[in-house]
Order: C-alpha cells, then sequence, then structure tokens
C-alpha cells in the first residue's frame, strides 16, 4: 500500500488530474442517475399515488398522460364484479391554464374520486370526504411558473372559472406542463369529457380478497379494456417515457458517458504512472516479489486514486443536486445510488488498470541489470 | 540478526570492512560451502531468429563457489550482463543448466524461481534501482516485506543494515537527497537484508566516485571474505583487479578466461590494463 501511494504522491500533478477526472466521473454518474431515477419514479407518480390495487385502463394506453375515454358504465359494471370494495375514477388531459396576468400556460389536469390513495383531490375537510369544487391544486414547484401568489386564486380553465384552493408537494412535472389537481367532476367539465364517459377506473380490492382473482374477473367482465395491477400501470408508464420517448436513453447516455469519461483518465493516467515507473516494477521482480505483489500496487493506485475522486464527487454532488432542485423539482437521489456509483467508481479504476497490470507483468525482471 | 548496539559500538573502531564483518555475525560455513553454489553449464542464450541469430551466450559452463569474490570481465557486449542475469535466474537460457545451491531451476515455474531470488540471491545495480518514492529505509524495509518481514523487529533490522553501511542517519532520506554512493550503499543493504548467500553486482561502481567505489568495493569484498558469501561483480573497472580473488573473462559470448589468481588488497588500486 504504502508503495502504491508513494508512487501516486511523487508525482501530485498527475494525482489531482487523476482524481479530479474520478470526481467529474463519479459526479456526473451520481447526477444523471439522479435525473434518470427520478424521471423514472415522476412518470409513475400519479400511479403510484392512486392506492389502487387494480386500474382499469382503454386498451393499448400506457401512461395517464395520454388516456383515451371509458364508457362510463364500466364503473358500475366493476362495482358488480365479487371482490371489488371500491371504483374511483380518473379524468384526466391537458388544459390552458390562464394565469392572472392573462397569459396562457398548458397544463395536465387531473381529476379523481376521493379515496384513501396519496392522489391530491381538494377536499372541504378529511372527514368529510366532501370536494371543493371548481378548486384547483398546484405543486410548489409550479407555484411561479402558474403565478401562484396568494390562495385563493381566480384562473381560468379551458375558459371556464377555477380558483387555485391550494398547494401540494411531491407533484412537480416531469412533461414540461405542470401537473394540477381537482376534483372528478370538475376534470369531466374542464377536460371536455362526455357524460358518459371517464377515462381511468382505480379499484380497491375488499379486505382479505385475491387481487389476482380480482383482476381476472374484472378483465372477463370487461373485455373493451386492459385490467393491470398498479405496479404493471406503473412499469408500463415508465417504459413509455423512459425508453419509447428516448428520455431515459439520452439520460442513461450522459451517466454511460460519465463512465467512459472516467475510465479514460483514470486508464490514461494509471497508465502513465506505470510507464514511468517500469524500472521500478521490473526491480520489484527481479527482488522477487511474486507476481501478486507487483498487481497488488498497480491495482493499489487504481484504488485509491478511485476512492478519493469518487469521495470528492459524491461531497460536489449533493449540494449541486440540491441547487437542481430548486429547477428540476423530480430529481431524486435515493440511498443507494451515491453507494452504487463509489462501487461503479472503484470498478471502473480496477477495470482501468487492467491494461497496466497486463503491461507490469510482462515485464522482463532482466531488464534491470541495463543501465 | 543484526546488533545495532554492538555496531554502534564497532562504528567507531574500525574500518567499514570490519564493521560488515561484526555486523552480519551468524553467517556459518555450511555443509554445501565448498561445493559449487553457482553453476552453469553448456548454457546458451540466443536472441533474434533466423539469418538474425545471434549468441548472446555460447555453450559457457562455469561455477561459483561460496567465500570468493569472482570478477567477470569483458568488452562491450562480451555476454558479461547476459550471464548474469542467467545466474540470477532473470534469463532462462535457450540451452544449457542452472543449478543454484544444488538445485538444478531447468522445469521450475515463475513463482519458485521468484522466490528462490527472493530468499537466495542479492542484487546491487549499476543504476542502483532505488524505488525513489520511497526513502532510504522503506526501500530496505519493501524488500523486507516481499519475504514477510514487517513489524518492528524488521524496522530495527533495516535500522542495523543502515548502520552497517554507514547511514545511519540518513533513512528517512529519498533517493534523490542521497549521492551516488550512498544510493549504492542503500542497495547493497537492501540486497542483504534477507540474508541471502548469493550477491550479484553489476558494475556496481560504474557511477560512482572514488572514495565511493572504494567504500562499495570494502562492502562487497567483505562480504564475501568474512561472511562466506558467493560475491560476483561485473565490471569494466580494472581497479577491481586486486580485490577479486578470481577472474573469469568472456568474449562475444564465450569463457575465454578463468584465472584464480590473486591475494586481495582491499582497496580499488591502480592495475595495468586487462589483457584478454
Amino acid at each position: 500500500m504504502k508503495l502504491a501511494w508513494r508512487n501516486l504522491s511523487n508525482d501530485r500533478m498527475r494525482f489531482v488530474v487523476t482524481i479530479v477526472g474520478i470526481a467529474f466521473a463519479t459526479f456526473l454518474m451520481i447526477f444523471q442517475g439522479s435525473l434518470f431515477t427520478g424521471f423514472v419514479r415522476a412518470s409513475s407518480k400519479v400511479i403510484d399515488a392512486s392506492g389502487a390495487e387494480l386500474w382499469v385502463v382503454p386498451r393499448g394506453i400506457s401512461c395517464v398522460e395520454f388516456g383515451s375515454p371509458l364508457p362510463q358504465r364500466f364503473r358500475e359494471l366493476a362495482l358488480g364484479v365479487p371482490g371489488v370494495a371500491s371504483v374511483r375514477r380518473l379524468a384526466a388531459g391537458y388544459v390552458s391554464y390562464q394565469k392572472p396576468s392573462g397569459q396562457r400556460e398548458s397544463v395536465f389536469l387531473l381529476g379523481a374520486d376521493p379515496g384513501n390513495g396519496k392522489l391530491p383531490v381538494p377536499l372541504l375537510s378529511a372527514e368529510s370526504g366532501a370536494v371543493l369544487t371548481e378548486t384547483l391544486l398546484v405543486d410548489e414547484s409550479n407555484a411561479d411558473k402558474l403565478e401562484v401568489a396568494t390562495l385563493p386564486l381566480a384562473v381560468e380553465v379551458n375558459r371556464q372559472r377555477a380558483n387555485v384552493g391550494g398547494i401540494i408537494n411531491g407533484f412537480g412535472s416531469f412533461l414540461g406542463a405542470p401537473y394540477v389537481f381537482t376534483g372528478y367532476r370538475d376534470a369531466v367539465r374542464y377536460v371536455g369529457l362526455g357524460t358518459e364517459e371517464t377515462m381511468f377506473l382505480m379499484i380497491q380490492v375488499a379486505p382479505g380478497g385475491d387481487v389476482e382473482t380480482v383482476r381476472q374477473a374484472l378483465s372477463a367482465r370487461l373485455p373493451q379494456a386492459d385490467v393491470v395491477t398498479r405496479s404493471e400501470f406503473a412499469f408500463r408508464s415508465q417504459f413509455f417515457w423512459v425508453v419509447k420517448t428516448g428520455a431515459g436513453g439520452a439520460l442513461l447516455t450522459a451517466g454511460l458517458l460519465g463512465f467512459v469519461v472516467g475510465l479514460v483518465i483514470v486508464s490514461q493516467n494509471i497508465y502513465a504512472t506505470t510507464m514511468e515507473n517500469l524500472e521500478e516494477f521490473a526491480t520489484l521482480k527481479a527482488i522477487g516479489a511474486p507476481a501478486n505483489f507487483v498487481r497488488g500496487v498497480v491495482l493499489q493506485q487504481a484504488l485509491i486514486s478511485g476512492a478519493a475522486g469518487a469521495l470528492i464527487g459524491l461531497l460536489a454532488t449533493f449540494p449541486l443536486v440540491q441547487l437542481t432542485l430548486r429547477f428540476i423539482s423530480w430529481i431524486y437521489t435515493p440511498w443507494w445510488l451515491p453507494a452504487g456509483m463509489i462501487v461503479v467508481s472503484l470498478l471502473m479504476c480496477a477495470l482501468a488498470s487492467v491494461v497496466s497490470i497486463r503491461k507490469v507483468i510482462a515485464i522482463e525482471p532482466g531488464r534491470v541489470f541495463r543501465a | 540478526m543484526l546488533n545495532t548496539a554492538e555496531l554502534k559500538t564497532s562504528r567507531t573502531t574500525g574500518p567499514l570492512v570490519e564493521l560488515v564483518k561484526k555486523s552480519f555475525t551468524g553467517r556459518l560455513q555450511s555443509p554445501v560451502a565448498q561445493a559449487a553454489m553457482l553453476e552453469v553449464q553448456n548454457v546458451s542464450v540466443e536472441y533474434g531468429a533466423g539469418r538474425a541469430m545471434a549468441y548472446a551466450l555460447e555453450d559457457v559452463s562455469v561455477a561459483f563457489r561460496p567465500g570468493k569474490l569472482t570478477l567477470l570481465m569483458g568488452p562491450s557486449g562480451s555476454g558479461k550482463t547476459t550471464l548474469l542475469s542467467v545466474l540470477g535466474c532473470l534469463v532462462t537460457p535457450n540451452r544449457g543448466s542452472v543449478r543454484v545451491l544444488g538445485n538444478d531451476i531447468a522445469g521450475w515455474s515463475e513463482s519458485a524461481k521468484t522466490e528462490l531470488r527472493r530468499e537466495k540471491i542479492g542484487y546491487v545495480f549499476q543504476a542502483f534501482r532505488l524505488f525513489r518514492a520511497l526513502t532510504a529505509m522503506e526501500n530496505i524495509l519493501l524488500a523486507m516485506e516481499l519475504s514477510g518481514r514487517t513489524g518492528r523487529q524488521a524496522r530495527e533490522a533495516a535500522e542495523a543494515a543502515l548502520l552497517a553501511v554507514g547511514l545511519e542517519n540518513k533513512g528517512h532520506l529519498l533517493p534523490k537527497e542521497m549521492s551516488g554512493g550512498e544510493k549504492q550503499r542503500v542497495a547493497i543493504a537492501r540486497a542483504l537484508i534477507n540474508d541471502p548467500p548469493i550477491i550479484l553486482a553489476d558494475e556496481p561502481t560504474a557511477s560512482l566516485d572514488s572514495k565511493s567505489g572504494n567504500q562499495v568495493a570494502e562492502l562487497l569484498l567483505g562480504l564475501a571474505e568474512k561472511q562466506n558469501r558467493l560475491v560476483v561483480v561485473v565490471s569494466h573497472d580494472n581497479r577491481w583487479l586486486p580485490l577479486c580473488h578470481r577472474k573469469v573473462v568472456l568474449q562475444n559470448g564465450c569463457l575465454i578466461g578463468d584465472d584464480m589468481t590473486r591475494n586481495t588488497t582491499g582497496k580499488l588500486g591502480r592495475v595495468s590494463r586487462l589483457s584478454v
């Protein structure tokens, strides 16, 4: 360990460059990972917050944001299926929101029947379950954008009267169009659904009921719709937004780029350090250092660089993610991401040392006698 | 085992060679002492291929016994360093056999040869080959670490080794902070720290001034005469001639001279030009 450390610290400038490179790579990987994770989470946020065990969705629909009408009678049909405890409706669609200044903003409006999920609904009080009419809830991350300075605030939605009655959090939109929540009946009116139409049904299974059995029964009763579990629908939505739109690919590519940049930087520097010390490695072999000892010195150099760089990258990431939250409310850094990226960084450094290790193992110890 | 207290006393009373003699106590004449400790038979080393093939060594046979300082001489390109590399198990010959301490090493694995080099052979190089990022003390400790010796006892042994080569106050210095002579003495201390019976030195005085060269020569001679080690020195330097017990001469990869000649004086001196 001492030789590895001394070899690194002997050329401080190169060591600093290596560490900065690894720190940058680690930062990029964690930051892009946070964007990716946040994006995945945000893309199924509404579904996850519903609390429903099953969803009835129009056939082939991938996500809440691109729904289409279902017949209203499906609700009554679903309620008649054994094991169904409750059926809540969800209407959603893009609407025009007129700000107090008169400017218009495209928002995604969601209106649901109240229930025991975490999907925001403007209730008079939690106990009563009564829904406030013509009332909107906006996420705090969009309050400025929607010019919500005071409450209540009179606005228009699709040229119909509405009031912003509350600020919520945790529903920052990844769409560009802010999420706005209201009651089901108002949502139907604002979105312009027909009286015989709804869009999604959120099913609560009776206590003790088997979700799969209920799902099969619902599928049999509603063959024109897809009946999926909440996790299935969430995955569908994530797959659509992350894969089909290519957005996730772009985020992952940037993260991968961080890995590659780090790998190249570390490889180059470890290789340069190894080449500079080639005669010393030959001497090590000549005086009887086992191959594993020689490998270990190179690997230790890589891992010391990796650990130092990853730590600095990690320390830089947290304040920058906090800063980014002001602009991208859905960015999310789960606890396992930094831990995982440190492991990835160390693996990256170990990988970067492979070429150098091959080089030192191939050195002839006999070269030490050449002056 | 080196005894620091004894060395500190001795350091003030005698020349460096005496110090070395006293410091490395415990090296006894082994039962194989008078047998060949290192031997090559009909060894050839080739380089190149086809028409471009040439011999670095051609059919060389020579044996070395302990307690002697043997000088390997010859003009540039004569094969001295190649022979030293073969003797040091650093190069495998194309033909012929190499016996170290009575063992034919043909067919030995790399790891076995590595262990042999680590435990039985000490190397001294013209270019010193110290690890430049490590201090003198750490260079010696590294050689000990390779033999599995670490901790306080290893440190004490390293301190004693530095004392034995007259560098007791310079253990903290990096190679770049030392003179050539000091570096070579650290290299010798490193070569001896695992108590190898065989010492191979390649032009050990070539990079040194006269005074430093004398000190190094005294050290190496002491190792052969007083400690019964086998010391092989490759050198162009004719001043080694009065020191060595035996002179082996190579030319064009072939052995052309092997003289068991002189009584040593213990100093590098002026001698007439070596005729080969």
